[in-house]
């Protein structure tokens, strides 16, 4: 039954992935939205909701992150500590950036999410206490990169000039979209990593999903400072 | 459940994993999104077309530098689309303009965004939403200047752009 379910899952996967277009994929906002945002003024509740829970649910490098860090997480409550501390790390920035106005490079902080993900694959094989015999607390971790995937969500919405009319609301409706976007795949990403755990082929191929999640990471930031750099 | 592997897999999968991204980054990622292309091999598999279609969408024009000539350039919007074109300015540079649609009114901002600025910061000149303008404007600072066009009805609009005056033309940008 497990193997019949994750069998299942994984065709469902990717259905929903062959779905979503490659201009979802462009991690920027696509030009409908960068039209409605420079369009309209004044508070937008349900479309600034929408706009976040989509960036979060079409963002892979925020997703890749989430995945290390619940990777090994198997009790609901650990799952819930880490998601909530994640949350309160990336709705701090995100809030703090766009109302004070804090501007930063978007390839730089996309290179430090990129470098999110490397960290995490390495801290699930136990990198850290192999290399150093000391462990980064796993929990601070994931608070202060929740930071720094706040800043990049702050950098994308203050590509557009938004108008200081309704911004508080539209923001907080952003980051409430964004949570929404987050919880929404997190469930398909619990179901998923839950159904996994309970084969043998999970311990056998956890050292080689995180070191293919290490390797994105690296791909993650050698594209965005290659960015950087050039651009 | 979390174990630490051995520093022998440790060592295997942290150098398979840089190896194996340097890979995807050298003859993948960088030649589709940059047009670098370190291996050459991005141009083989045709992917380098990708960023240089980016940069070349435009419609070809006959010249790309301004003079005390109109020079006419076309641009069609597809129905419910945005789009940029744009040129390189610099600063106090002057553009005279006349442009018109096929009847059909668009929404458009004139707007300059100052060279090397990573922040998307951009100066509106002007913003309405009709079917013909005419009209000049020197830039108060260097960087890439011209229109925002979004045709918010159900067919193609066409729009012919008539431009004398010191500027580079670069281009659209979807």
């Amino acid at each position: 039954m497990p193997s019949n379910m994750v069998k299942l899952l994984t065709y469902l996967t990717i259905a929903l992935l062959a779905l979503v277009s490659i201009e979802a994929f462009a991690h920027g906002v696509d030009d409908k939205t960068r039209a409605f945002l420079e369009q309209n003024s004044g508070v937008q509740f349900i479309p600034f909701l929408y706009i976040g829970a989509k960036h979060m649910i079409t963002g892979y490098d925020h997703l890749l992150f989430l995945v290390g860090v619940i990777f090994f997480l198997y009790r609901s409550r650990d799952v819930l500590l880490y998601v909530t501390m994640f949350t309160i790390g990336h709705s701090t920035t995100l809030l703090f950036g766009v109302l004070s106005d804090i501007q930063v490079n978007a390839y730089l902080i996309d290179a430090i999410i990129g470098f999110s993900v490397i960290y995490k694959g390495f801290d699930n094989l136990g990198g850290f206490k192999r290399c150093f015999n000391w462990q980064p607390n796993t929990q601070w971790a994931v608070l202060i990169f929740g930071l720094f995937h706040g800043f990049g969500l702050a950098t994308k919405l203050q590509e557009f000039s938004l108008a200081d009319e309704g911004l508080i609301t539209n923001l907080i409706a952003f980051n409430l979209g964004v949570e929404l976007g987050q919880f929404a795949a997190l469930a398909l990403i619990l179901i998923m990593i839950n159904a996994w755990r309970k084969l043998p082929s999970f311990q056998r191929f956890s050292t080689v999903t995180n070191t293919v999640l290490m390797s994105a990471g690296v791909m993650l930031m050698g594209l965005q400072l290659t960015g950087y750099f050039t651009i | 459940m979390q174990h630490t592997v051995s520093t022998k897999t440790l060592v295997k999968a942290s150098i398979s994993a840089v190896v194996v991204a340097a890979i995807a980054l050298g003859t993948f990622i960088l030649p589709a999104e940059y047009n670098i292309d370190p291996t050459g091999l991005g141009g083989k598999l045709g992917l380098t077309a990708l960023a240089q279609a980016a940069e070349m969408e435009a419609a070809p024009v006959e010249k790309t530098k301004g003079s005390d000539e109109f020079q006419t350039i076309e641009v069609t919007i597809a129905p419910g689309r945005g789009v940029e074109y744009k040129f390189y300015m610099k600063q106090h540079d002057k553009m005279t303009y006349e442009w018109l649609t096929d009847g059909e009114p668009l929404y458009f901002d004139l707007h300059g965004e100052p060279e090397g600025d990573t922040t998307g910061y951009f100066e509106s000149y002007a913003i309405a939403t009709t079917n013909e303008m005419k009209g000049s404007y020197t830039t108060p600072f260097a960087g890439s200047h011209g229109w925002y066009w979004k045709n918010k009805s159900d067919k193609p609009v066409s729009v012919q752009l008539l431009v004398k005056g010191q500027y580079e033309v670069i281009g659209l940008k979807q």
